[in-house]
């Protein structure tokens, strides 16, 4: 793409993240995101394949209908409370409403079913920001409503954490598969952000490096199935060796970073005595955490000298930097140990 | 504990830096003066029961026999794995060694810690290495699938765990293994408690593993190369009984109904996974199934909570450990041979291989229990509480001391005894290698008779 072009259409995305972090009134923050939905079109649909024009549709759509919502519920709250701050507690109706419609925004079940498809559409680098950019926005702003009606928040956090884990068992297209961990994870975030929102945050912070990594490798490989993993020992060993360890890290496993917000989510769950949706919580990170050993498995475990599952390519040397992808790859595997200088980062 | 843990981890840069011609010997030099030293734990001296002390990590006389049979093992799993690694490239040796070594860095902190979220999160990290090897190094198809129901089998049971640790910590303020013993009583509400309790014990009943939850057993021992075998039969399952013995000290007053049905399968399990053992093919099956069996006696033994039981406990579980690698790596022996597990391709070897039977006979004789051996004294120490408690167990513990005899005794017969089959040509006579490895399982093993107070725990007096 031109890249004047393509500077205004990255700097409208931040744009848009900024405005709704940076506002104090509904409408401010709904331009916000309408902006960065607007940004990010062009930049889905750059390729125009037929498949990424279906998928920024449908991306369109769902965010202008939940654009709408917020709106609409904003509005609402306006008329019953008499203003637009931000920072007041919302009356319980517009509250609810505004939920469902962040969590629309974000791809949290029940309202997910857009998110594998608009994903699989769309080119690695695209989908990353889908991934990772794009879930800032509607998260500070769900952060800001708390608390409000906590049986609606750890319903779409349960249903989620379970609906990102059974979604993703069918799944051997590799961004349907991170689709769905996104969504295992937003789960996560959202059980804990009634309690407490540093730790939903600290859940994000950790989220977003691992997922980073995991498209970058994904993209190193110039791979979109896990088949075609298979053939990524020849192209970079080096990288081979590391994806279990990140692919397990984005399944909660100790000793890696992963671990850390899932134990600090089940340890504030547990404070506040809720230890049975805590339990579920946990055994549904094990649905995830089969498809990322399967990922891993085709990937790394059944390399050479067994036998081979897909042919071996041309190994060619990369001209792009592998920089971002070394920092945050250790990032994503090694915070576990500096987890108490991460809280006091967070001011916990 | 810095001077174990300090050279464990520099194991890694060494393996990395060494030059290909010393990395296994290097290698070997390192652990093994790591091990010698990882000893001078077993000298517990101090009043208030913890020695090495300090924050985070300490050691008492329940960890330290633990401890430095996870040391001893490290040089012995890499005298067992040199020779099928040599055919690899030397990053792929390198990449084995540094599994191991995090592997050992990960349990000497297990046992170390005195904080029991440091345990749980080392006790989950040994699974990383471990799953690594078995799927990565082992040598059938069939190693992915153990790999997957290892890891699922003991995760599935460690994360109620980490929920009931966390409730632990809220009700009684600290979750640290100096404290807790002197922490106010449980507040306890009458069903949740059992859970609670469950979710506590189920993780290591998993783990050691109880009859009815051992199905990950037998395919990660098979599966895994000798290395792996070896370091999962001695050591990842006494993390299981290590654990219940730490955490029992808090369940106690709701232990008193809730062990019965696990003393139940327990003893059940022993019989079961005898008799299977008796109607094996395979040779690394048969010896996992004996490894559930003994363990099934380690789990009655600590259940029943008694000092002989506990006591009884920890002292199969060392000598176990140090009978069953030994029985791995002399069954790795011969599939490096024949490349096959099945017990009646590799039989009648004692003609072929006359020195390695001494081996197998004495490694047999440890795995029945055979007086003056430590494995007996535990089995015994058991079987007395069990008694103790109540007569009928003698039943179940005498028919599984018969059962265990009569499949160490087929195992060793089947091997070593009769006509040596006429398609065994060139077998490579026993190395050097393989007989200093078979006594350096044996001979502390045989060490440990004069002085078996070292593994008698808290009730050495």
């Amino acid at each position: 793409m031109n890249p004047f072009i393509l500077s205004i259409l990255l700097l409208s995305l931040g744009l848009g993240t900024t405005l709704t972090f940076a506002s104090s009134h509904w409408l401010l923050a709904w331009m916000g995101l309408e902006i960065s939905t607007l940004a990010i079109i062009p930049l889905m649909s750059q390729h125009h394949h037929p498949r990424a024009v279906e998928a920024t549709t449908k991306y369109f759509i769902t965010q202008a209908a939940a654009a709408a919502l917020i709106l609409f519920a904003s509005t609402t709250n306006a008329w019953i409370t008499g203003q637009w701050d931000i920072n007041f507690d919302l009356h319980f109706f517009p509250a609810s409403m505004l939920t469902m419609a962040l969590a629309l925004k974000m791809g949290l079940a029940p309202v997910h079913f857009w998110l594998p498809e608009v994903l699989q559409g769309l080119d690695l680098t695209t989908g990353l920001i889908l991934s990772t950019w794009q879930k800032l926005a509607p998260f500070i702003l769900m952060c800001q409503i708390m608390p409000v009606n906590s049986s609606l928040i750890t319903f779409l956090g349960v249903t989620s954490t379970l609906v990102g884990g059974w979604g993703g068992l069918n799944q051997t297209q590799l961004r349907k598969i991170l689709a769905y961990s996104s969504i295992a994870h937003l789960g996560w975030m959202i059980l804990v952000m009634q309690f407490n929102q540093q730790l939903a945050l600290l859940a994000l912070i950790i989220y977003i490096p691992m997922t980073f990594s995991t498209f970058m490798i994904f993209k190193t490989n110039s791979s979109t199935t896990v088949n075609t993993l298979a053939a990524s020992w020849a192209k970079t060993p080096a990288l081979t060796a590391i994806t279990p360890m990140i692919l397990l890290s984005l399944g909660g496993l100790p000793p890696l970073s992963g671990f850390m917000p899932k134990w600090m989510i089940l340890q504030e769950l547990t404070k506040q005595d809720i230890p049975l949706t805590a339990s579920i919580a946990a055994l549904s990170a094990l649905l995830s955490l089969y498809f990322y050993l399967r990922v891993s498995y085709a990937m790394t475990l059944t390399i050479s000298p067994n036998n081979l599952n897909a042919t071996t390519p041309w190994r060619l040397q990369t001209t792009a930097s592998t920089l971002p992808l070394a920092i945050s790859a250790t990032i994503s595997a090694m915070l576990l140990p500096l987890a108490p200088a991460t809280l006091a980062l967070l001011s916990l | 504990m810095l001077k174990i843990l300090i050279p464990t981890l520099f194991l890694l840069p060494t393996t990395w830096l060494t030059s290909s011609k010393w990395l296994w010997p290097t290698a070997l030099t390192q652990s093994m003066l790591i091990a010698l030293g990882s000893i001078t734990w077993l000298n517990n001296t101090t009043d208030t029961g913890w020695t090495a002390l300090n924050s985070y990590i300490g050691t008492d006389p329940l960890s330290t026999p633990l401890l430095v049979l996870s040391c001893w093992l490290l040089p012995l799993m890499l005298l067992a794995s040199q020779n099928h690694l040599s055919s690899e490239p030397i990053n792929r040796q390198r990449m084995y060694i540094t599994l191991l070594a995090t592997l050992q860095l990960f349990l000497i902190l297990a046992f170390g810690a005195t904080e029991m979220i440091m345990f749980y999160v080392m006790f989950e990290a040994t699974l990383i290495p471990t799953l690594l090897v078995i799927t990565r190094w082992g040598n059938q198809t069939e190693r992915l699938n153990a790999g997957t129901y290892f890891l699922f089998y003991t995760l599935a049971g460690s994360l109620p765990l980490l929920v009931a640790l966390l409730m632990l910590q809220n009700n009684t303020g600290t979750l640290s293994l100096l404290i807790i013993p002197y922490a106010k009583p449980l507040l306890l509400m009458p069903f949740g408690s059992k859970i609670w309790w469950a979710a506590c014990m189920i993780a290591f009943l998993v783990k050691m593993p109880l009859y009815g939850m051992h199905l990950w057993l037998p395919k990660a021992h098979v599966e895994a190369p000798v290395a792996g075998s070896m370091v999962l039969a001695a050591v990842l399952l006494k993390l299981g009984g290590y654990g219940m013995m730490r955490l029992m000290i808090v369940l106690d007053p709701l232990s008193k109904e809730m062990v019965y049905p696990f003393i139940v399968l327990a003893l059940w399990g022993v019989i079961m996974t005898g008799s299977i053992c008796l109607r094996q093919t395979d040779l690394k099956s048969l010896i996992a199934y004996s490894s559930v069996s003994h363990m099934g006696l380690v789990a009655g033994g600590i259940l029943i909570q008694t000092p002989w039981g506990f006591t009884g406990a920890l002292i199969l579980m060392i000598a176990h450990g140090l009978a069953s690698s030994a029985l791995f790596c002399l069954a790795n022996t011969n599939y490096e041979r024949t490349h096959s597990r099945t017990m009646l391709l590799a039989r009648g070897l004692q003609i072929a291989l006359p020195l390695m039977t001494t081996w197998w006979f004495i490694a047999s004789l440890a795995n029945l229990a055979l007086p003056p051996l430590p494995n007996l004294m535990g089995e015994l120490m058991i079987l007395t509480s069990l008694f103790n408690w109540s007569a009928w167990t003698l039943i179940l513990t005498g028919i599984g001391t018969l059962i265990t005899a009569a499949y160490s005794l087929y195992m060793f017969l089947m091997s070593q005894r009769g006509p040596l089959p006429q398609h065994m040509l060139a077998l490579p006579p026993s190395y050097t290698r393989e007989h200093l490895l078979m006594a350096l399982h044996l001979i502390p093993l045989l060490l440990i008779i004069l002085k078996p107070a070292l593994l008698w725990g808290w009730f050495a007096c």
